[in-house]
């Protein structure tokens, strides 16, 4: 240690919290004699505005060039004192929370000569560890005002004009030849019957109009480097013609798929065993005929790829549940209801069903079904529906869970397989921009409540279907919420990054690339540097996770704030000698 | 063999008086509020779903709709207003009408013509016959001042069409009630030993008469009326078919004579409690009497017309009125035989045979599943 540091140490009470199991000022005796140590005190309360206040005086007064404050965990106020320690002058970064509460008091209530003993050695550990601090400033990335959005369906129009709308340019590219999606094959969508074709349609006059907005179709993405605030990507065009494009954000709405059931899954492939979808297209065209014969009974199957069970037949089952099926399923029916009442039909409709899950308002949608005379019955998986045929008809059993669970049979003209979401095969899309895919196989979100559109690869965002069953309602709402997130990242210019990254040491580093295979965000990469090739950390996408570290067999890498010498430091410290007599 | 879903049956069941049948969701609340539905023979929801799906033979081989006696709180407490009570009571007219094999009771219940029809044509009928063949009509009173009933309308003669009709009506009922035992008791009709159905017997006669298990419901007030009614038609029955010679006398005994008394009983019953319900089915304040089928309706008058117009026979005689008392003894009779011989083992009141027996066969499986419990 060349200078002697000069360290403040503040306690904290935490009301009680702390103290009613640690006695704090024994931990203030434990360290004060510590050669680094300049100051050390308790508060009742550090977090309150009068105890940073004093903070801040004393570190000014006594000229402190390192701060480690024991309290609650960093989850909760390690942001708060990086910023008083910036109000007073020092590097953020210089400044060490040691976890008071959660990993000590909380843990070890009862024993309060443990208890006391452990603080000590944890605050020892948090006084060695900021003596080999170094001051460290945030990577700051200037963001380019323009985004990329990988597919045009709904979810990915709707991000694409919003975020035009905020002044941002936007290409918004579609592998198919026109965009719309599935929602520009949907004729009827309920519940309020919007006619699917013409909100697309109105979406692209929108978007055609929008100077902002620049749609491609068939068009895929080929090329991705760069990072946050600055992609370089490219996109190649009915597979030649190759544009490269310079985006500051990426939103990824590539959608779903439709579960295809396999021959023979529900009597899959007998004649008149139809999916969702093929029937609404039948309910299109007048009265419902089936081999020149008029329809008179319908059976629904639901849950067809969804929610399955693994077994033999199903190696690999779709475990989720598609969410938007029932409701699309009990619109249908309402849709049968009205055309057979058009045309004077009498057709008897049975769900067959596992559970009904219209939630929110949909639950109307299920009502009415009901009261227009759709019978549902339940099933349980182990029992599920046989589809057969008998007397040139089909006819399917059930065991009917809500009545005697007797198995019943019922004859039926059509029998309409509600089939699920399943994910999309994307190509090399997913390679290209390694988001992670939940197990389900869609793209996953960081967290599905508190970052649902985030993913662990900085300004790149997912929304709609293709990170998992959504309504259309849904997927517009995530999809507005992956535009407010990449929306703020771009107005603001620039973004602030935590130095807490891995770094290199050339002179041990040979490039063995055991590092580039370890870290999960592409953040190594290879470069030359003098006469040799080594790695290289990409700071704006290293999260500081530290996987490359134990990996590399010449000790070449390092974390800043967790550096080796730091981590040895404080292990040293917390066991040098026992801290109470 | 899996059991057919058949639509018609719903659509049967509609017309028979549940129209509210696909309100049902089956949340159950209707089964958990019936203080009679018990493991084994749950309702109301069963009964629905079974009308819902369309379920036949589910249905003939149920007696849980005949236990139940419409005290109406399911319905009260149904969140959706889906009237299960209303649909149990249609699954009595579906049932009825299944075990009715001449298919005359699901023409009447169905079509207000045939109904209407029925009952008119035979009222005419029982005219006719008296217009033909009724006897010298003196206006000579007896000695205590009464008409000589018994020379228009002699009781001798008069018995021996009561037996027939007795005869005729035993009949049909008869070969219905095998109907329905011969599916309510499927396989188990002849797997359960005679001592079970011997031990059980005494069920029979005390449902008959007493209704017992209608007291297990939550408001019993409308057991005490039924039982009452139940008491004065009994009574009643019982002088004209048993003791007509007895009853229909041209002697006018004095007031306290049982003749005078049992009759002026029995009339008071009948008018009190059919007036009771016609007036309660106007007002619709009890989930009960929500509904009127125009069946409950024609038997209700019915019922009320006879002990009138058999009331005001008695009142002529003992006041000396001869024409008076023959005529309405005309329309007496024109009232009472198409109710009887329609209703009885076509209609509504067929349920006093159907009733008693279910409950009968309810216990009697209930005592063979017992002994079959191993150990």
């Amino acid at each position: 240690m060349a200078t002697k540091r000069k360290i403040g140490v503040f306690v904290c009470h935490c009301g009680g919290n702390i103290s009613d199991h640690v006695d704090v000022e024994k931990v203030v005796e434990g360290v004060r004699g510590e050669p680094s140590v300049a100051v050390a005190r308790t508060h009742m309360f550090t977090c309150s505005d009068s105890s940073q206040q004093e903070m801040i005086d004393q570190i000014v007064e006594e000229k402190l060039d390192g701060l480690v404050i024991a309290s609650c965990s960093p989850k909760l106020h390690m942001f708060t004192f990086r910023g008083m320690a910036e109000r007073a002058g020092l590097n953020p970064y210089q400044y060490v929370h040691v976890n008071l509460r959660e990993q000590c008091s909380w843990a070890h209530t009862g024993d309060k000569i443990g208890a006391t003993e452990k603080g000590i050695n944890l605050v020892r550990a948090g006084v060695a560890k900021c003596a080999l601090t170094v001051p460290l400033s945030a990577l700051r990335i200037e963001t380019q005002p323009r985004a990329l959005v990988i597919g045009a369906g709904i979810s990915g129009m709707r991000a694409a004009l919003s975020l035009a709308d905020m002044g941002l340019s936007v290409f918004l590219i579609e592998r198919e030849a026109s965009a719309g999606g599935w929602v520009s094959e949907t004729e009827m969508m309920g519940p309020e019957g919007m006619h699917g074709p013409e909100v697309i349609r109105a979406l692209l006059a929108r978007i055609d109009a929008h100077e902002r907005v620049m749609l491609y179709t068939e068009a895929e993405l080929i090329e991705r480097s760069g990072t946050i605030g600055n992609f370089d990507v490219k996109i190649r065009l009915r597979g030649s013609e190759e544009i490269p494009l310079n985006v500051g954000a990426i939103v990824v709405t590539t959608g779903f798929d439709t579960y295809t059931p396999v021959d023979g899954e529900y009597g899959w492939g007998l004649d008149g065993v139809v999916d969702l979808k093929q029937f609404r297209q039948m309910l299109t065209a007048g009265p419902l005929v089936h081999n020149g014969k008029p329809v008179r009974d319908v059976v629904f199957v639901y849950c067809v790829g969804s929610r399955q069970v693994k077994s033999e037949a199903c190696p690999a089952p779709h475990a989720y549940c598609s969410r938007y099926c029932c409701t699309a399923a009990t619109y249908t029916a309402h849709t049968l209801h009205q055309v057979a009442k058009q045309t004077g039909q009498a057709v008897n409709q049975y769900h067959l069903y596992r559970d009904v899950r219209t939630y929110g308002h949909m639950e109307m949608v299920y009502e009415q079904a009901r009261q227009e005379g759709a019978l549902f019955l339940k099933w349980k998986p182990d029992t599920p529906p046989v589809v057969g045929q008998a007397d040139g008809r089909l006819c399917v059993t059930v065991k009917d869970e809500l009545g005697s669970g007797d198995s019943m049979e019922i004859g039926s003209d059509l029998v309409v397989l509600v089939t699920g979401m399943v994910p999309r095969l994307n190509g090399d899309l997913n390679s290209l921009l390694k988001i992670p895919l939940s197990k389900d196989g869609f793209f996953n979100e960081i967290h599905i409540k508190l970052r649902p559109v985030e993913t662990v690869i900085d300004g790149v965002f997912i929304a709609g279907s293709a990170q998992g069953p959504k309504t259309i309602a849904e997927s517009v709402a995530s999809a507005l919420a992956a535009v407010a997130k990449a929306g703020k990242l771009l107005k603001k210019g620039y973004v602030d990054l935590e130095p807490l990254v891995a770094k290199v040491d050339t002179d041990k580093c040979i490039w063995c690339d055991e590092c580039l295979k370890a870290c999960p965000y592409g953040a190594i990469e290879k470069v030359v540097c003098g006469d040799k090739e080594v790695a290289q950390v990409l700071a704006a996408m290293c999260k500081g996770e530290g996987a490359c570290v134990p990996v590399c067999p010449y000790d070449a890498l390092d974390v800043e704030g967790y550096r080796d010498d730091q981590i040895t430091a404080m292990i040293d410290a917390s066991i040098k000698e026992a801290a109470i007599a | 063999m899996a059991i057919k879903v058949d639509s018609t049956i719903a659509a049967k069941a509609r017309k028979l008086g549940s129209g509210d049948l696909d309100k049902c969701y089956h949340c159950g609340i209707c089964t958990a509020t019936c203080p009679l539905s018990e493991d084994g023979v749950s309702f109301p929801r069963t009964v629905v779903r079974n009308l819902q799906l369309g379920l036949k033979s589910k249905l003939m081989e149920s007696s849980e709709p005949w236990l139940c006696y419409y005290c109406g709180d399911c319905s009260d407490a149904c969140p959706q207003n889906a009237e299960p009570a209303e649909s149990v009571m249609a699954a009595r007219r579906y049932l009825t009408s299944l075990y009715d094999w001449t298919g005359l009771s699901y023409k009447m219940y169905t079509s207000k013509a045939w109904e209407f029809g029925a009952v008119l044509g035979l009222g005419a009928v029982v005219v006719l016959l008296f217009v033909l063949f009724h006897g010298p009509m003196p206006t000579a009173l007896t000695a205590e001042g009464g008409v000589r009933l018994n020379s228009f309308a002699p009781a001798h003669i008069i018995e021996l069409f009561d037996l027939a009709m007795g005869g005729i009506l035993s009949m049909f009922l008869l070969s219905n009630l095998a109907r329905m035992v011969k599916h309510v008791m499927g396989d188990d009709l002849k797997k359960i030993s005679p001592k079970v159905y011997l031990s059980k017997l005494t069920e029979l006669p005390v449902q008959f008469a007493t209704q017992k298990r209608w007291k297990e419901c939550e408001d019993t007030h409308m057991w005490k009326k039924h039982l009452l009614l139940v008491c004065g038609y009994v009574t009643m029955f019982i002088m004209i078919m048993g003791f007509l010679r007895w009853f229909q006398t041209d002697t006018v005994h004095p007031f306290w004579h049982p003749q005078r008394l049992l009759g002026y009983f029995a009339t008071f019953a009948l008018l009190y409690v059919t007036g009771d319900m016609m007036v309660g089915r106007y007002k619709k304040k009890r989930a009960m009497h929500k509904f009127s089928h125009s069946t409950d309706w024609l038997f209700l008058i019915m019922l009320f017309l006879t002990a009138l117009t058999g009331i005001l026979v008695h009142i002529f005689r003992v006041n000396g009125f001869p024409m008076s008392t023959y005529v309405t003894y005309v329309i007496h009779m024109a009232v009472l035989v198409p109710m009887l011989m329609i209703e009885v083992p076509f209609g509504k009141w067929s349920h006093l045979a159907y009733r008693p027996l279910t409950s009968y066969l309810h216990k009697v499986k209930q005592a063979a599943s017992a002994q079959n419990v191993p150990g």
